[in-house]
């Protein structure tokens, strides 16, 4: 059975949070991101600190990228989430 | 606040998102990035440069551009040798073509010469010195002009190459009558005198009298008994009546020329008076204007403006070419008139037409000042002194 973490996910939406992902239109902005796992055009895989979150889309491209944030622009089809 | 400078950056690569990764790994900060066919864009600050040439020595890396004044700053840092010779070219160009290597005073009054060179060179207008602007020149011509009031007339100051030409004309002294103790008014050209305005002297001559160029109307000398008892400078305004015959021939067919306001531009280079055009020219029938836009000795860059125009020929009748030939006999003598002189009498005296000109030959009377001052010196004898 899959954990949902929700008080993880609780905490950290009440608290001044840890890292965070806002989807917009065409955009996905990634806050404190440990590391870039994988990249491809269709894919991108980012570990945080507790999870791993996976990114599936149609051209997907790195617009901006610091250490800590990342802008990716492209069709974004689904977002994953994996605990680990 | 410390501000990183930001530049882009051009990274050669196939795999875009291979990089990208490499650049995640050493911690590179990357605000944009274009992607390219065989390269990536990307725009970062100088630190992370030199940490991707440092870390990522597989790539080929290199800056692709700055903005404003870094960028010249990194052109000039790159082609330092290039750069310096084209400085030291544009001073050097600049100082040719702005300094004066040398004054020349068109006068062959040596005391003149002297004098402008003094008065130029207190206001900074010498040899080995900068030219000055056309407004700084005139300013100066017109000082110079003032303080000279007695000696100079006119004065023009101009540049050719490196050389400054003064072109000056001196004040002459007029010799006014009363400088002088004896002297005639004489004829200045075959007459028959009309008025006769005596200030002074002795008449020797009376209205409607002929006079011969040369022949004594006022003289100087006062004689009684047959002998020259005192001399003046006679002085008086003789008008008479002068003719003139003058021979026109104008073809019926007259050429003008129309401008059909089509211009084109050209560059031309002149060097040792061979002229060659930069581009070629398309207009057949043109008439060309010059503007120089430098000079320097023998060479000169020109901006020719090239005005196209059309021929077309009017075919005159006999009447006009008639009254055109007069006008341009008229005109003729008109240029020799002066103020308060005047056409009295014109008269055609022959007229020829043949199939393409007509030929006139016209007769005008004028009424002209024509006395003329002859100072008389101890050596000229005049009639009734010869006689004694």
């Amino acid at each position: 059975m899959k954990n949902l973490h929700f008080r993880e996910n609780f905490k950290n939406f009440l608290f001044d949070l840890e890292d965070f992902i806002t989807i917009y239109e065409n955009h996905l902005h990634v806050f404190n991101y440990k590391k870039l796992n994988k990249l491809s055009e269709s894919e991108i895989v980012l570990s945080f600190n507790k999870m791993l979150v996976t990114i599936n889309g149609v051209n997907l491209k790195i617009k901006q990228m610091t250490k800590q944030e990342l802008l990716i622009n492209g069709s974004i089809l689904k977002v994953e989430f994996s605990y680990e | 606040m410390n501000r990183e400078k930001i530049l882009w950056i051009k990274i050669d690569t196939e795999n875009y998102y291979r990089l990208l990764v490499k650049l995640n790994d050493i911690g590179i900060n990357m605000y944009d990035n274009k992607k390219l066919k065989d390269s990536i864009l990307i725009k970062t600050t100088m630190s992370d440069y030199k940490k991707i040439k440092k870390y990522l020595i597989s790539y080929k890396v290199s800056i692709n551009s700055n903005s404003g004044i870094s960028k010249i700053k990194e052109i000039v840092n790159k082609y330092i040798v290039f750069s310096c010779s084209v400085i030291l070219g544009i001073i050097l160009l600049f100082i040719v073509n702005n300094l004066i290597l040398k004054v020349d005073v068109k006068s062959p009054n040596k005391n003149i010469q002297n004098l402008l060179i003094t008065e130029l060179d207190k206001y900074g207008l010498g040899t080995l010195k900068f030219k000055k602007s056309h407004k700084q020149v005139e300013v100066i011509v017109n000082n110079i002009l003032d303080n000279n009031k007695e000696t100079l007339e006119w004065l023009e100051v101009k540049y050719d190459g490196l050389i400054m030409i003064v072109n000056v004309t001196e004040k002459t002294k007029t010799e006014s009558s009363e400088t002088y103790n004896n002297c005639n008014i004489i004829a200045s050209s075959d007459a028959k005198i009309s008025s006769l305005n005596i200030y002074r002297g002795v008449p020797l001559k009376e209205i409607n009298d002929y006079v011969l160029k040369g022949d004594v109307i006022l003289s100087g000398s006062i004689v009684h008994n047959e002998e020259v008892k005192n001399t003046v400078c006679a002085a008086g305004e003789i008008y008479g009546e002068v003719w003139y015959k003058v021979k026109v021939e104008i073809p019926f067919k007259e050429t003008y020329i129309n401008y059909t306001g089509k211009n084109r531009y050209n560059l031309s280079i002149k060097v040792n008076d061979n002229k060659y055009q930069i581009l070629k020219s398309r207009i057949k029938n043109k008439k060309e204007d010059e503007i120089n836009l430098y000079k320097l000795n023998d060479f000169e860059i020109n901006l020719v403006k090239e005005k196209e125009y059309t021929t077309k020929v009017k075919k005159l009748s006999e009447e006009e070419a008639y009254n055109k030939g007069i006008n341009t006999a008229l005109e003729k003598v008109k240029l020799k008139l002066l103020d308060n002189e005047e056409i009295l009498l014109k008269k055609v005296l022959k007229k020829e037409v043949n199939d393409s000109t007509i030929y006139l030959e016209i007769f005008i009377v004028t009424k002209e000042n024509i006395g003329e001052l002859q100072v008389v010196s101890e050596e000229i004898n005049y009639g009734v002194e010869s006689n004694t």
